[in-house]
């Protein structure tokens, strides 16, 4: 199953109006639901004996709390720090509601131990929120923007 | 007093620290990783700190993400525990650049202690008796068998940079010489990047004996006599107990002087531990290492003399004064502690991660339990096993094993298999009733 598949049957569900789409090819299957908003949303494929490997980037766990919407994902802070908006006091903040980014934009600075580190965004979207103040202290895993995701 | 302590471990010990804090008015900072995020001893700090994912390497061995929290929180001091970064010198030094106090002893007592070939050379200058063996590191496989010639079959080869039993091979002859220094430099570069190995004779049947040290920053020293550790499966403590059931007054004078000396030799400080094997005869004992940090088994001899160690750890680093006289130190009674760890016995005590749906604390007369764990609460799959320590202090031996048994009975974990029906094995085994054991005897007599 492809990509290409995966499009033709959004758009099949999308012409007629369907909600839920379950397709089964040999042992693959996948299962696409459209959401009230009017999103689709692909449930990942169900593979026997796969093993589940955890994601090796930026935190993915932790708590759900910060997204009431389920269509935005968090940018987590990958360290232990202080979190700055802007380069430094006299300039504009990296990025504010609206703005959009790439997965090599930089977001915000995280100092600790007097070294400045640039976080980069890792995902492609556009900021829908930021979750900490300027000159916060930030933990791992610390949800610091909620970023609506480009498709 | 510091104001506000980092606590830059996790589970039983962090909690035994946080107590520790508490008790002297000191504000507390708890770092856990996201494995250890809903664990209820967090809320006991003031504050916490995540500091990364689950395995150690990304959250408890961070130093970089501990010390960035400690500047965060404005903590003046961090307490390593045990394990993780307790006896890594360069953390102490990172800490310590920064301006933040690590409690525990100086880098360089550290450095110094942590190398067995070099504290078993300080042990050589102290007058302190060692095990028969090579001065230092072996250089080559000739050497091997030149020391090995010298001090007679059966050798222990060991890791000069190891600990906690690990990269130790035995050799009966020259012939398993050459294969066994091959394995244990292999096991050794693996574990603690270091192959450096040296030489040691062999005893048969010794028993462990270690003497708990407490030393201030400013040349004070006080002994708190001696822990029997001989109850181990493969190097790992299973059972400790102070006094030793077989050791003389004589005996115990001169294992706590030999520590002492060793420890004023090393410009200790802070809480340490020495360890000794006593031979077969029981009348000669040799020292093999010290540790440089507070152990899992402290309690027993916090039990045995009233001395609480980790406020004395705080208190030293702090700059107070040991306000302990040695006279004044007594051994009183008898203390036992069983490790419960969340390992299945039956199935060659394979650690048993998940859910821990029912739990009861034993508890009455004489009884004390250090742990973390509650019913509820995840065993998460990064660390080491331990739950919890069960200690029992009575006035009389016999008492303290009855005391214990009775507590391996009342605890109750469930659905997790722990190995506390094992405990009560060895407590009724005869040979350790008697006090008569070495530390082959679990693997002889209840592993056959």
């Amino acid at each position: 199953m492809d990509i290409e598949q995966v499009r033709q049957l959004v758009e099949l569900m999308k012409e007629h109006d369907l909600t839920e789409l379950l397709v089964r090819d040999g042992d693959r299957r996948i299962v696409l639901r459209r959401g009230a908003s009017g999103q689709v949303v692909v449930a990942p494929p169900v593979m026997p004996a796969a093993p589940i490997v955890p994601a090796p980037a930026a935190p993915p766990t932790g708590p759900a709390a910060a997204t009431e919407d389920p269509g935005l994902v968090p940018i987590r802070s990958p360290m232990v720090g202080t979190f700055y908006a802007a380069p430094d006091p006299d300039s504009k903040p990296y990025v504010s509601p609206g703005s959009e980014v790439g997965p090599d934009t930089v977001v915000c600075i995280i100092e600790a131990m007097k070294v400045f580190n640039e976080i980069k965004a890792e995902v492609a979207g556009t900021i829908e929120k930021v979750m900490v103040q300027n000159a916060q202290a930030v933990e791992f895993g610390q949800p610091l923007f909620m970023v609506r995701p480009r498709k | 007093m510091f104001s506000r302590v980092l606590i830059a471990n996790r589970g039983e010990i962090a909690l035994r620290v946080l107590r520790a804090c508490k008790e002297l008015g000191i504000q507390t900072v708890a770092v856990h990783s996201e494995a250890d995020a809903d664990a209820s001893y967090l809320r006991l700090a003031n504050r916490k700190v995540c500091i990364g994912p689950g395995p150690a390497t990304e959250s408890y061995l961070r130093s970089d993400r501990i010390i960035a929290a400690a500047e965060l929180a404005g903590a003046d001091a961090i307490h390593p525990g045990y394990g993780f970064l307790a006896e890594n010198a360069m953390f102490a030094e990172q800490c310590r650049d920064c301006g933040i106090e690590f409690i525990g002893p100086s880098a360089q007592a550290m450095r110094l202690l942590g190398d067995k070939a070099q504290a078993r050379k300080l042990a050589k200058r102290a007058r302190v008796p060692t095990v028969p063996g090579s001065d230092g590191p072996i250089e080559d496989d000739q050497k091997a068998v030149e020391v090995a010639g010298a001090v007679g079959y059966p050798v222990l080869i060991k890791a000069v940079a190891g600990g906690g039993g690990r990269g130790m091979r035995v050799a009966h002859n020259d012939a398993m010489l050459r294969g066994a220094l091959k394995q244990a430099r292999q096991e050794a570069e693996n574990a603690f990047k270091d192959s450096s190995v040296y030489i040691e004779k062999y005893l048969e049947r010794p028993r462990h004996i270690e003497v708990q040290v407490l030393g201030d920053k400013h040349g004070n020293y006080v002994h708190l006599f001696e822990r029997e550790c001989s109850i181990q499966r493969r190097h790992q403590k299973l059972i400790e107990e102070s006094p030793s059931p077989v050791i003389t007054s004589k005996l115990r004078r001169d294992l706590c002087y030999a520590a002492v000396k060793l420890a004023r030799a090393a410009e200790y400080y802070s809480a340490g531990t020495f360890e000794f094997l006593l031979d077969h005869t029981g009348r000669h004992f040799y020292f093999i290492e010290a540790n440089a940090r507070i152990q899992v088994e402290h309690p027993v001899t916090e039990l045995v003399t009233g001395v609480d160690l980790v406020a004395w750890q705080l208190r030293i680093a702090s700059g107070e004064k040991l306000a302990l006289d040695q006279h004044n130190i007594r051994l009183t009674g008898h203390a036992i502690e069983c490790r419960i760890n969340a390992e299945d016995p039956t199935r060659g005590f394979q650690p048993r991660p998940g859910r821990i749906a029912e739990f009861i604390a034993p508890g009455g007369f004489g009884v004390r339990w250090d742990s973390h764990v509650y019913a509820g609460y995840e065993i998460p799959k990064y660390y080491d096993s331990l739950i919890g320590k069960l200690i029992v202090h009575r006035m009389t031996r016999p008492e303290a094993i009855t005391c214990m048994r009775r507590c391996l009975e009342e605890i109750h974990v469930e659905p997790v298999a722990t190995t506390a029906a094992f405990h009560r094995r060895v407590l009724d085994h005869e040979g350790f009733r008697e006090g008569q054991f070495d530390t082959g005897f679990v693997e002889r007599e209840l592993l056959k």
